[in-house]
């Protein structure tokens, strides 16, 4: 994973981009939201940043063990 | 197969001298029984020592650590070797001191030397209010009697002559903390020697056999399923370092942590240059590094930024590493790397480990030590020990505990806030 496609800019390098955070998976409430994680080894939805750029927010589906980014679209407000 | 190796005495030297054959493997391969006391999942460092005194504290005959590759494939062969307890927290500094006592009596526990090297472990200042912070972390370690000191510029020249503190540098150095018995021990090493030491024991050292699942019955757990058959188990430890993440989702619990990168390397050998273990925060990045005795400058940075289980590099964190080290020492600037490795961290929500139990009564979790699995070993397994014989977590990792999260008693180090990434 060394490159990123954003929807505005194409593609740029990953050390233009910031990660936040990896989006709840657990069902339940506020707690489980937080703190708990559901470890998909394979298949991680996340925002992220092009912080070193346009400065658009990003939803990105990602394969954490191959780097492969599977989706990325603009965040637009409404979850997720 | 040859012999085992001996014990190891200045009487097996000279008997090693007039025998080729003398030396032989360090521990046998063993191949699954059917059933043992405990099988603990993963042979990295947390998985061998638990095992270890298991077998010589608590005296318990059938053990065995089951792992997937070879031992000292994961991360006790993936980090940068530091060991030191200079935290704030009570409940951390305690622990980690505990960790640094074994360790500078580890190669005689184990009878096989594991280098530890008290060469010092300093935290580098680049403001008044990072010495002010320095301070704070250092009174509170030697309130609780650990060795912690305050340099000045003046002191850090004459601790470490070869940096150069006053240099122009875009994050100045000020001044620095300074643990003089933390330092460094031989990872492999360590590896090695509770591998020998627990299979001297009689526990069996099963490599090359992954785990796939948990077998239960009546809401306890009876065995591990693995690549090569069932085996049957009384209680059952995870030990598995940067994979935790996996073994919640393998058992359906899910767990406060995530995996991320960190990136580390060294080095070609050079003539000795840094004589302790430095470590230096500038901006969003930093540098850790020490010389390994063979002369290669070993050095670390900060997690990736992402949840990740592919161990590859990541050139601008890689990048900020030199940078750190060249501001550091500008001579070092012309010197090729040899070598790079990236190890999985298992990030918590609070930057502290979980050792407790994990949705059975029988089942032990040891795990998410984040980036300090290694300096933890020896405690970590001497406690996690007893936990699994008496089923009664040891004062010294009761707040390590998984349910702590859902009691609202963090131990958060940083004061981070519950972000994987940012512990």
């Amino acid at each position: 994973m060394s490159s990123f496609g954003c929807p505005f800019c194409g593609p740029r390098p990953l050390e233009e981009f910031s990660f936040h955070k990896t989006l709840p998976n657990v069902p339940g409430g506020a707690f489980e939201e937080v703190y708990l994680r559901s470890d998909d080894p394979t298949d991680s939805h996340e925002h992220w940043q092009h912080r070193y750029g346009c400065r658009a927010w990003l939803y990105v589906r990602r394969n954490p063990s191959t780097g492969r980014i599977l989706e990325v679209r603009q965040l637009t407000g409404s979850a997720p | 197969m040859s012999e085992l190796a001996p014990r190891y005495s200045a009487a097996a030297l000279l008997r090693a001298r007039f025998d080729r054959h003398f030396w032989g493997p360090l521990w046998r391969r063993a191949t699954p029984r059917d059933a043992y006391d405990v099988v603990v999942v993963g042979g990295g460092g947390h998985g061998l020592a638990t095992a270890f005194h298991l077998a010589r504290d608590h005296g318990l005959k059938r053990v065995a650590v089951v792992e997937r590759k070879v031992i000292g494939y994961g991360n006790v062969g993936r980090n940068t070797t530091i060991v030191r307890s200079n935290y704030l927290l009570p409940d951390n500094f305690h622990f980690y001191e505990d960790s640094l006592r074994r360790y500078e009596n580890l190669s005689q526990t184990l009878n096989f030397n594991v280098m530890y090297s008290s060469r010092g472990v300093v935290d580098l200042a680049n403001s008044d209010d990072e010495m002010v912070m320095y301070a704070r972390r250092g009174n509170a370690m030697r309130l609780a009697g650990i060795d912690a000191e305050l340099l000045d510029r003046d002191g850090l020249r004459r601790f470490m002559p070869e940096l150069d503190p006053s240099l122009p540098r875009r994050y100045p150095i000020v001044g620095g903390l300074l643990q003089r018995r933390g330092g460094t021990v031989r990872h492999d090493a360590v590896a090695w020697g509770y591998a020998r030491a627990a299979a001297a024991l009689g526990v069996d050292i099963i490599e090359e056999c992954e785990v796939t699942g948990l077998s239960t019955a009546a809401g306890s757990a009876t065995g591990v399923e693995t690549s090569r058959g069932a085996i049957r188990a009384e209680r059952v430890v995870f030990a598995v370092a940067g994979h935790t993440g996996a073994i919640g989702r393998m058992l359906g619990i899910p767990l406060p942590v995530e995996t991320h990168l960190l990136q580390a390397m060294v080095t070609e050998p050079i003539k000795p240059l840094v004589s302790t273990v430095v470590s230096y925060m500038y901006g969003h990045a930093e540098v850790y590094m020490s010389q390994s005795d063979r002369g290669g400058l070993v050095m670390g940075g900060v997690l990736d930024g992402f949840p990740s289980y592919t161990r590859e590099p990541l050139w601008h964190r890689l990048e900020e590493v030199v940078q750190g080290a060249v501001a550091l020492f500008p001579q070092v600037a012309g010197l090729r790397i040899l070598r790079h490795w990236a190890g999985t961290n298992d990030q918590t929500m609070d930057g502290s480990p979980l050792v407790g139990r994990l949705g059975y009564d029988n089942v032990f979790l040891n795990g998410g030590w984040c980036y300090g699995g290694f300096k933890a070993i020896p405690a970590s397994g001497a406690a996690c020990a007893t936990l699994v014989a008496t089923g009664q977590a040891p004062d010294l990792i009761r707040s390590f505990a998984p349910e702590r999260f859902a009691a609202g008693r963090m131990l958060d180090e940083k004061g981070a806030g519950p972000f994987p990434l940012r512990q």
